[in-house]
């Protein structure tokens, strides 16, 4: 057995079947079981990938003004924005970090179900080697691939494959920013439909097992990312209700948005004219928000780039 | 414009895209690892059964192969066909058609040792048939159901006079033990049971045994199907059971090697391994030989089950041994050939075929036969341990 095996895959997989032991002989609740545990388990990366975004999609009228600025400049650009993360307590590498760090467990959660349904009888004879001698693990081979009437060893479930597909639609929806430029449309619309469609297309191929795991992992993540960020570009005029629950959040954001008044008031005859895009940006950041700081809680770099007089800015390129 | 676009592109947006591309290519990444990934595929491993020197084995190409061990001629029925399932992603065949992946062998699956009696073969297909072959033309001269397809059928076949006894299924649901007429292929009989039904029939006196995922060990009247008891273990039954002198040995996934009393189906003794007893053990002398999925094989006083002796080969041993003069052989699934001296206990490995091995070992004339995952049959002299050439299964070739 490599260490792949037996750090990380016999674990999972003897917990998959050891739980079906305690959940009545159902694979199925134990795949749900199992879901859920794991998501407990990663809640803190989870948590914390959310917010980085959610705090980077926060950021994005800002992003859209040094752009502006350094648009002949890739690397003042750059610089800029990582000032402007730094100075928000953001990093990019958040948002990837706890991402990354999910992964094994994610292939292992995969793999263990493959393993545990042991589709043929290979698959039986192969999975003896990786059971813990627990009684509650070894007779309880082979697994009821029965679930609510449903074949978790089969495969081409539609109506599986379906919700698989429409939740996976709803939580891409309530992560994927909204866009900031129009042009960035239709990169943003693509983000939210190819990994629904693409699970789909997996749930009807593969066994319904690990359609079942999607499922439930996407049910829990949008449950989990409701009670974190809201319910972000899917019902954008909520969000800034339901974003109060999190107070890391609202913190995090708050970094940027302070700032004194009389500052405030001083830029205040001095306003970009809003575009498109930071309308659109706006949005994001919730309808409850008001938006009473028109560049006071930008960092400093940010507020010099709205001093400048109106006549020096360049302005968005007019659409054709 | 392409450049200007790239340039506004918000970084969210870049974290976001590079994010789903990171999850897309993990899962696509895993899925078709997963796709081809062993046990997902159904392959085979039929053991081979030796009549008047020809050995008959179930390729995994899906064919009867028939061997003629004198002269070294083959001869190959046509191959068997899927259930209608169609392939699955990736290329792979959808497990319950037998399919396989990745250029592989790609015919229905054979599990069962074939079973010969009144010239003809009788095989039973990962496609849920069961077919009959002339065993001198190899001409299909029977199937059961003549229509449709039960359930993926692992377990062998098993002729007795003029009855042949499979374990399959209409449903899932639904396992039966089916006895059909040998002459004529109709239905004499079925008997339910509470799940699958991986354990080839024996068939002792007037009885026949086998046992069953539901975790009994069965006792039928072969004539009529009646019940005559049954035996409750702690866990599903696959393996095939062995009858000697009024007991029946068999294993279990609970780990334990049972036997019962053949006529009363009371426990005798019960002895328990590492893993899973999945072979059918050997008697000789007295002594139970059983291999086990811990890479041992226990050998066992036949009255009382204590151990008299235990062997390591190293890897799982899921194939059933065959007693060559008084020598026992082994195989292990790793390809170790390995011998007993059944008179002084010692064990030796003969040869190292470095093929895997799942199915039963046969033998004829001191030689034993090893159908190997590679599509080979590999004979070793079982005194010797000298490899002798091996045969290939690929028709054709």
């Amino acid at each position: 057995m490599n260490p792949w095996e037996l750090i990380i895959l016999q674990p999972v997989l003897n917990i998959l079947i050891w739980l079906s032991y305690y959940l009545f002989n159902s694979f199925g609740a134990s795949i749900i079981a199992l879901t859920i545990l794991m998501r407990l388990i990663t809640y803190p990366l989870t948590a914390r990938q959310l917010r980085s975004t959610k705090a980077m999609q926060s950021l994005q009228p800002k992003i859209a003004e040094l752009q502006k600025k350094y648009a002949k400049d890739r690397n003042a650009l750059a610089q800029e924005q990582m000032k402007l993360y730094k100075e928000a307590g953001i990093s990019p590498a958040g948002c990837l970090v706890p991402m990354l760090v999910q992964m094994p467990i994610w292939i292992a959660v995969y793999q263990s179900i493959m393993l545990a349904l042991a589709i043929a009888p290979e698959g039986l004879l192969n999975l003896s080697r990786y059971l813990y001698p627990w009684p509650a693990v070894y007779s309880m081979m082979p697994l009821n691939s029965n679930f609510l009437g449903l074949d978790l060893a089969a495969t081409g479930n539609f109506i599986l494959a379906l919700l698989v597909g429409a939740s996976m639609w709803v939580q891409q929806k309530m992560t994927t920013p909204p866009a900031v430029d129009p042009r960035q449309q239709q990169t943003t619309q693509m983000m939210v439909w190819m990994m629904p469609m693409m699970f789909f297309f997996f749930s009807l191929w593969f066994y319904n097992g690990l359609a079942l795991y999607w499922l439930a992992s996407t049910v829990i993540g949008i449950a989990m990312q409701y009670f974190i960020t809201g319910w972000g570009s899917l019902l954008p005029g909520r969000e800034a209700g339901q974003a109060t629950r999190d107070k890391k959040y609202r913190s995090r954001i708050a970094r940027v948005e302070q700032a004194p008044v009389a500052e405030t008031e001083a830029i205040e005859a001095d306003i970009v004219e809003p575009s498109t895009a930071q309308e659109g940006g706006k949005e994001s950041a919730g309808a409850g928000d008001k938006r009473q700081d028109r560049g006071a809680g930008y960092p400093k770099s940010i507020r010099q780039i709205r001093r400048q007089p109106r006549s020096s800015r360049r302005r968005y390129p007019k659409r054709r | 414009m392409e450049m200007r676009f790239r340039q506004n592109k918000a970084l969210p947006v870049k974290v976001a895209l590079l994010l789903l591309m990171v999850v897309l290519l993990v899962t696509a990444g895993g899925l078709s690892g997963l796709g081809c990934i062993r046990g997902l595929q159904a392959i085979g491993w039929s053991g081979g059964a030796i009549v008047d020197n020809t050995l008959f084995v179930g390729s995994k190409e899906g064919r009867l192969v028939a061997i003629n061990l004198a002269e070294g001629g083959r001869q190959w029925s046509e191959a068997l066909k899927m259930s209608g399932q169609g392939a699955g992603l990736f290329g792979c065949g959808t497990p319950a058609a037998g399919g396989g992946c990745g250029g592989g062998p790609t015919g229905v699956a054979i599990y069962g040792t074939p079973a010969v009696a009144g010239g003809l073969v009788y095989i039973a297909g990962y496609n849920g048939k069961i077919y009959a072959f002339d065993s001198s033309t190899l001409q299909i001269r029977r199937i059961y159901p003549r229509e449709g397809n039960l359930q993926p059928i692992v377990g062998g076949t098993a002729a007795a006079q003029d009855t042949v006894y499979v374990g399959a299924a209409d449903t899932k649901e639904s396992w039966k033990l089916y006895a059909l007429d040998a002459a004529t292929g109709n239905e004499r009989w079925q008997f339910g049971t509470g799940d699958r039904v991986w354990s080839t029939p024996v068939v002792s006196g007037e009885t026949v045994y086998f046992g069953s995922f539901d975790y009994k060990l069965y006792a039928l009247d072969a004539e009529s199907g009646n019940k005559l008891w049954e035996f409750k273990a702690e866990g599903a039954i696959g393996a095939t059971p062995l009858v000697h002198n009024g007991t029946v040995y068999i294993g279990s996934f609970d780990r334990h090697l049972y036997a019962v009393d053949a006529a009363s189906g009371t426990l005798k003794w019960q002895f328990m391994g590492e893993n899973w007893f999945w072979a059918t053990p050997l008697v000789y002398e007295g002594v139970i030989y059983a291999p086990c999925l811990d890479g041992r094989v226990y050998a066992l006083d036949a009255e009382s089950g204590l151990k008299l002796d235990e062997y390591d080969l190293g890897s799982p041993v899921s194939s059933s041994p065959v007693l060559v003069d008084s020598t026992i052989v082994l195989a292990s699934q790793a390809g170790g050939i390995y011998a007993i001296d059944t008179s002084s206990g010692q064990k030796r490995q003969l040869v190292d075929i470095e093929a895997e091995v799942y199915g039963p070992l046969s033998t004829s004339q001191g030689v034993v036969y090893i159908h190997t995952q590679d599509l080979k049959i590999h004979a070793v002299d079982a005194s010797s341990g000298a490899e002798l050439p091996t045969i290939s299964l690929k028709s054709g070739e």
